[in-house]
């Protein structure tokens, strides 16, 4: 039963994929874009609402922001890029991640609310100047960070793989018959205490989220580039002597952000649990590494294509 | 075989560029101008902003502070070229083209700005370096930002100017196509091609475009 929930998420991973390839989103986007527009409209609205004094305008403006924030988030980018790698690639468990997926949305939000008012409060810039460190200083740091955990990724893949290969090596020399059992995922202990030995590490030992260094450079990948929609309705609150309605409305903006990349989280996580169920548990533990460093080259290749962009 | 699906989702992912979402909505409109000869010499290209693009603009100047919708003529003196100090390497976001080759145009000139609705619009003049004679084939202008953040949207009939025997008519994208054009751009690629140089033609296929036709010239 859970094998099958978990095989039925790698098959909606795999067809969203497969849409999205052949370019099933096509209405979609359309959609997404008007929504886009739409919502660009009523912000201009609910600011304009906000200095003209009309009441309940500060709550119009949040919710509108929220819905920006979701908007926004709905086309490819470089969080949910990150997560889904991430996700794919290491046996992080699902609230891990999905925790991860909510800070670096708030984080980035926090890092555009210090990005303006260090810069256009404190160091007097312009418009342009604070998108100038955006896009040219904050953007690139950002694709470094996550290029470092592609990279990251790919080399403990590789180690573990490398490790468990030299393992087998030495184990076919005393044991040639080892791996022609037939073992079941239902009984992963039959398999140890029969063979007598281990075959590589186990799924335990693979598994998780390496503590706080991954933790820091997810988030920091994500955060560090500041979305321009909301650097944008920070510079205009705060020429217009509303500022705490700019930083609520980019807190807003920020969790209505995380609703997707927790989505892409949940996604990432139910697809590649998927992936292991469709096979023996021997086999999963084998294929771990080589799913880390196949998600930590697709993670640094798209990085690294856009910071060589952006250069 | 499941894990084989993984793996191709993975790849398929991969694949993909991530597109940049548009911040910036322009509604755009077109002007052709002839020559008593028949042939196109000019485009007047009008870019109307989105309400928040257009409140950012007023807010930095500290313009329409009483938020009444309207600029004073000194301050719509002082806003005119507000978008008219091209970086060098910005192409204008409009391209023309005569039996799908680009022509040339040049930078902008003439240019205009008002305020009304809560938006800024501003209009400028292109010259075609040669004037173009337009026979059996159609003059298509299109409009769009090839990083794709400011978005497009040609809405007003174009206007033909001293030229009555010519049709303008307006094309949108046609969105499933254009993603099966950047599937093959990508499939190129994988084949060895320059991913970053070719990525902005890419642009003209999520374009609006004018096509103007006329009668053989007289």
């Amino acid at each position: 039963m859970r094998r099958t929930f978990l095989i039925v998420g790698l098959c909606v991973a795999v067809l969203l994929g497969v849409l999205w390839a052949t370019g099933g989103y096509g209405a979609l986007q359309g959609w997404v874009l008007a929504a886009q527009r739409e919502a660009q409209t009523t912000l201009a609205g609910a600011v304009r609402a906000i200095k003209t004094g009309q009441p309940g305008a500060v709550i119009g403006l949040l919710s509108i922001c929220f819905g920006y924030g979701v908007l926004h988030a709905a086309g490819p980018g470089h969080g949910k890029m990150l997560i889904a790698g991430y996700g794919m690639g290491r046996r992080v468990p699902v609230l891990a991640l999905s925790s991860i997926a909510l800070a670096a949305s708030l984080v980035q939000a926090a890092v555009a609310v210090a990005v303006v008012y260090a810069g256009v409060a404190i160091l007097g810039w312009t418009r342009k100047q604070v998108e100038g460190v955006a896009e040219n200083i904050m953007g690139p740091a950002g694709m470094i960070a996550i290029a470092g955990v592609g990279l990251w990724l790919m080399w403990r893949g590789a180690r573990r793989a490398r490790r468990m290969w030299t393992s087998d090596r030495a184990k076919i020399t005393d044991q040639p018959q080892a791996d022609t059992h037939v073992h079941t995922h239902d009984h992963p202990h039959v398999h140890n205490d029969h063979c007598g030995h281990a075959h590589g590490p186990s799924i335990a030992e693979v598994a998780g989220l390496s503590g706080w260094r991954d933790t820091t450079a997810l988030i920091a990948g994500i955060a560090l580039r500041p979305c321009s929609g909301a650097l944008f309705l920070l510079i205009l609150t705060w020429q217009l002597g509303i500022g705490l309605a700019g930083i609520g409305g980019t807190f807003a903006m920020g969790l209505g952000t995380a609703i997707v990349t927790i989505g892409v989280a949940l996604l990432a996580v139910w697809a590649r649990e998927g992936a292991l169920a469709s096979l023996p548990l021997n086999r999963a533990a084998r294929v771990l590494p080589l799913f880390e460093m196949a998600a930590g080259a697709c993670v640094a290749l798209i990085a690294l294509s856009l910071l060589s962009q952006s250069l | 075989m499941q894990f084989g699906a993984a793996f191709g989702a993975m790849l398929i992912g991969c694949a993909q560029p991530a597109a940049a979402h548009p911040h910036i909505f322009i509604d755009a409109g077109l002007e052709v101008i002839f020559d008593d000869q028949g042939r196109a010499t000019a485009l007047r290209i009008s870019w109307t902003y989105d309400d928040l693009i257009s409140l950012g603009i007023i807010s930095d100047r500290g313009m329409d502070e009483d938020f009444d919708g309207v600029l004073t003529s000194a301050e719509l003196t002082a806003i005119s070229g507000f978008d008219m100090e091209w970086d060098a390497g910005f192409a204008g976001d409009t391209y023309a083209l005569l039996n799908a080759a680009p022509l040339a145009v040049s930078g902008p000139s003439d240019w205009t700005a008002s305020y009304a609705d809560a938006k800024l619009t501003s209009t400028h003049l292109r010259r075609f370096e040669t004037p173009v004679a337009l026979a059996d084939q159609p003059l298509i202008v299109q409009a769009y930002d090839p990083s794709y953040f400011v978005a497009y949207t040609i809405v007003s009939q174009t206007v033909l100017t001293n030229r009555a025997d010519c049709t303008a008519e307006t094309f949108a994208p046609d969105r499933v196509a254009a993603d099966a054009v950047l599937q093959a751009a990508i499939t190129e690629m994988a084949g060895g091609g320059d991913a970053e140089g070719d990525f902005p033609a890419i642009g003209a296929a999520y374009a609006d475009e004018v096509r103007v036709s006329c009668a053989a010239p007289s």
